[in-house]
């Protein structure tokens, strides 16, 4: 048995903490988040699909680097930790959607994709209201699509839109006059989220019944891996805060109901750290229990990371109540992807319906 | 990573069970709701119970093969383990005697003692409690003030112990009591000490429960002789902190597997009841599956750390903290759910049968308490993990 990463995925870990430590720090992130009309940086971006980021999971006779679910939690939690702003997670799962559909659209897009050539990202939400995903009605007849989807990440921006209908997933391109596209703007100053009306050409992808839950887990999994790099990075910072600012002529650090709660972070921080990379371990091996794990991930990491940025903004005492320091950003990613990806709720749900011991 | 069990582990865990099925007569649970029974005779059970393990060479599984063991690795423990609790065995009388007593002698007894104490330890012919905790020493335990005067070669020791586990049914207990009186830790030492003797006597504490499974001893120029010293005078302290840390791989999926027992006992009842589609309860059952379920990922992490040789850390301050804090949610949640029926005493001809959530409810208040508090260990996560300053 061995928890730890093996050689190949620490290398690409520490190598992708590297590269985001150099080129899309924090301070990176936040300059994007207020001034870029994009959201985030497409130049950074591309040099992700140069490096070949986007196939992670892709075979090697794929083009790909053959990481599986546990080197994409690796690389999404290290994105976590800087709070990387832009549509990585949609990406790696609109490959993994292209990869599984049949014929020539498909692969072409894909390609496009890899090479960081086209932005393609899901359109799956239907209504504004509810914490779940409204029913689909986005309706795919005689090569036209017709419905409004909400909540689209990045979608304004998109060269291509995988859009679920009742029919299928339709796979739509940019019109030439762009997205008939309302912004969506919400607390995570990070997000470009927008509604999209759609009437237009599309075309249906050829899919395995299996497929959309497939891409769907692993989103699922990789918001999990995302939350944990959040809450490790918010506890870090939290702790040297603590460290180096005093009150009453002694460190925050020294003081027992300050330590109380920081060891309650750290706890809610590596259980995260367990059932993240237990159930994305699970999945690379096809294990039967893989999909009840994931969903435990997602829930327990979305309250967990809710708690831990919390705490970080109340440890900070005033200042982190300011723009200018950083738990802020920490928090609101986080409620983003509470939300998306299967909500607490829908996860803990999951849970139980696949819980072995809660079968009749 | 890996956290796939080997064939050979994945056989053993598979034997162990074939054995529990035929050789356990009857499960705790129907023992404990069984009116002709007395607390004795329930400590009999374990004890018949213990013999049983000991006869088959479950117990003591990782220590030497001349000291009963099988050079057990700690994923067969941990299996082992998880197996007994999945299945409502008995809880063996020697349980702290085998995971504290028994290592302390093999790695720092003389060969007499071992010789002499751990036979009829693993065989249940004598029962041992454990002496650390006082009074006035619980959480603090090194300020323990019990103490062991010379008296020729052997020692007199005069004090009081406290929540001593089996004590009322105990033929022995290890204690820790001072040799000096001024070092804190250096002062402290490790005794075996015979309770039928003149000079000691033990008191049934009567729990919440209303059983009275713990004792208080009361040392009065008790006799140690010097041959039951283990150790050299001021190195308890030492012993008893090591020993703590020796075999933790064996806990590791052992409370996940319980649980999962107590949780599908809790959702045939609410099914049974007719409550299991209501979003509210399936809220709440789903939260202690994804928790139950988060515990067993974070033992396989640590199981799979100290298989691959890792220094076992201070992840057992955290696991310790999520069990416990989990056990009194879950049968806070059971009582809520099954309403009053499950508060009726398991020997009530209307009860309902399995798991006694009211016994467990007040069982898991102490939980949180024992074997170093929430308290402690949150201080030992800040202090060792956190490295955070003491004011």
């Amino acid at each position: 048995m061995q928890f730890d990463l093996d050689d190949d995925r620490e290398l690409l870990r520490s190598s992708t903490r590297d590269l985001l430590e150099a080129e899309a720090p924090l301070a990176q992130t936040r300059s994007l988040m207020e001034d870029a009309a994009d959201g985030y940086s497409k130049a950074f971006f591309g040099q992700l699909a140069e490096l070949g980021y986007f196939g992670l999971l892709l075979s090697e006779e794929e083009g790909g680097a053959a990481m599986g679910a546990v080197g994409l939690a690796a690389v999404l939690t290290e994105m976590g930790r800087v709070a990387l702003p832009g549509p990585f997670l949609e990406s790696v799962m609109a490959a993994e959607l292209l990869r599984r559909a049949e014929g020539e659209a498909a692969a072409g897009l894909l390609r496009r994709l890899l090479g960081g050539e086209a932005l393609v990202v899901w359109a799956d939400r239907e209504g504004l209201a509810g914490a779940e995903p409204g029913p689909t009605e986005t309706r795919l007849e005689s090569g036209r699509i017709r419905g409004q989807k909400t909540f689209v990440p990045f979608g304004a921006q998109a060269d291509a839109l995988l859009v679920t209908t009742t029919g299928g997933v339709a796979l739509v391109a940019r019109p030439d006059a762009g997205w008939a596209s309302t912004a969506l703007p919400t607390l995570d100053h990070a997000q470009r989220f927008v509604r999209i009306e759609l009437d237009g050409p599309a075309e249906l992808l050829t899919l395995s019944d299996a497929a959309l839950d497939e891409v769907r887990r692993l989103g699922s999994l990789g918001a999990a891996a995302t939350l944990l790099g959040l809450m490790d990075r918010s506890l870090e910072i939290t702790l040297a805060y603590m460290a180096e600012r005093e009150a009453f002529g002694a460190p925050l650090a020294s003081f027992q109901a300050l330590q109380h709660r920081a060891a309650d972070m750290l706890m809610k921080t590596e259980t995260t750290r367990s059932a993240v990379f237990r159930a994305a371990w699970a999945s690379d091996e096809g294990e039967p229990d893989a999909a009840f794990l994931v969903a435990v991930a997602k829930a327990w990491a979305g309250d967990a990371a809710r708690r831990v940025c919390g705490e970080a903004i109340q440890m900070h005492g005033g200042v982190g109540y300011t723009w200018e320091y950083d738990p802020h950003v920490y928090l609101k990613r986080v409620k983003t992807l509470e939300s998306f990806h299967g909500s607490t709720r829908a996860q803990i749900e999951a849970a139980l319906e696949r819980a072995p011991i809660a079968a009749e | 990573m890996d956290l796939r069990f080997t064939d050979e582990q994945l056989q053993f865990q598979a034997d162990v069970r074939a054995w529990i099925t035929s050789n356990l007569d009857r499960p705790w649970s129907e023992h404990v709701a069984d009116a002709r029974h007395t607390p004795d005779s329930l400590v009999e059970v374990r004890r018949q119970w213990q013999k049983k393990l000991h006869e088959a060479g479950f117990l003591g599984m990782g220590w030497p093969e001349e000291w009963g063991g099988r050079g057990a690795t700690e994923v067969e423990q941990a299996l082992f383990e998880a197996e007994i609790h999945r299945a409502d065995c008995p809880q063996v009388p020697n349980f702290l005697g085998i995971g504290l007593l028994g290592p302390a002698l093999i790695h720092h007894g003389t060969e007499d003692q071992r010789r002499r104490f751990i036979p009829p330890m693993l065989s249940c012919d004598e029962i041992w409690c454990q002496g650390f905790s006082e009074p006035s020493s619980g959480s603090d335990l090194a300020s323990l003030r019990t103490r062991a005067e010379p008296d020729g070669e052997d020692f007199r020791i005069t004090g009081q112990k406290v929540w001593t586990t089996f004590g009322p049914w105990a033929n022995w207990i290890f204690v820790l009591a001072r040799t000096d009186l001024e070092d804190r830790y250096g002062g402290i030492s490790f005794f075996l000490v015979p309770i039928d003797q003149a000079g000691v006597e033990m008191r049934p504490i009567r729990q919440i429960t209303g059983e009275s499974e713990f004792g208080e001893v009361f040392f009065d120029g008790a006799l140690a002789r010097r041959e039951h010293l283990v150790g050299k005078p001021g190195e308890g302290w030492r012993i008893a902190m090591t020993v703590l840390g020796y075999e933790r791989g064996a806990a590791t999926l052992s409370n996940p597997a319980q649980y999962d027992g107590y949780l599908h006992d809790l959702i045939a009842g609410v099914r049974a009841q007719g409550d299991l589609e209501r979003a509210d309860v399936r809220e709440k059952l789903g939260r202690l599956i994804v928790e139950n379920e988060v515990m067993r990922s974070n033992g396989l992490r640590t199981l799979a750390n100290l298989a691959a040789g890792q220094a076992p850390g201070p992840e057992s301050s955290i696991e310790k903290i999520l069990w416990s804090e989990f056990a009194q949610r879950q049968s806070d949640a059971a009582l809520e759910l099954l309403g009053p029926q499950a508060q009726l005493a398991p020997t009530s001809r209307d009860a309902r049968g399995g798991v006694d959530w009211a016994y467990e409810y007040l069982w898991s208040r102490a939980g949180t308490i024992y074997s170093g508090s929430s308290e402690i260990q949150r201080n030992i996560i800040a202090k060792r993990v956190l490295g955070m300053p003491t004011r």
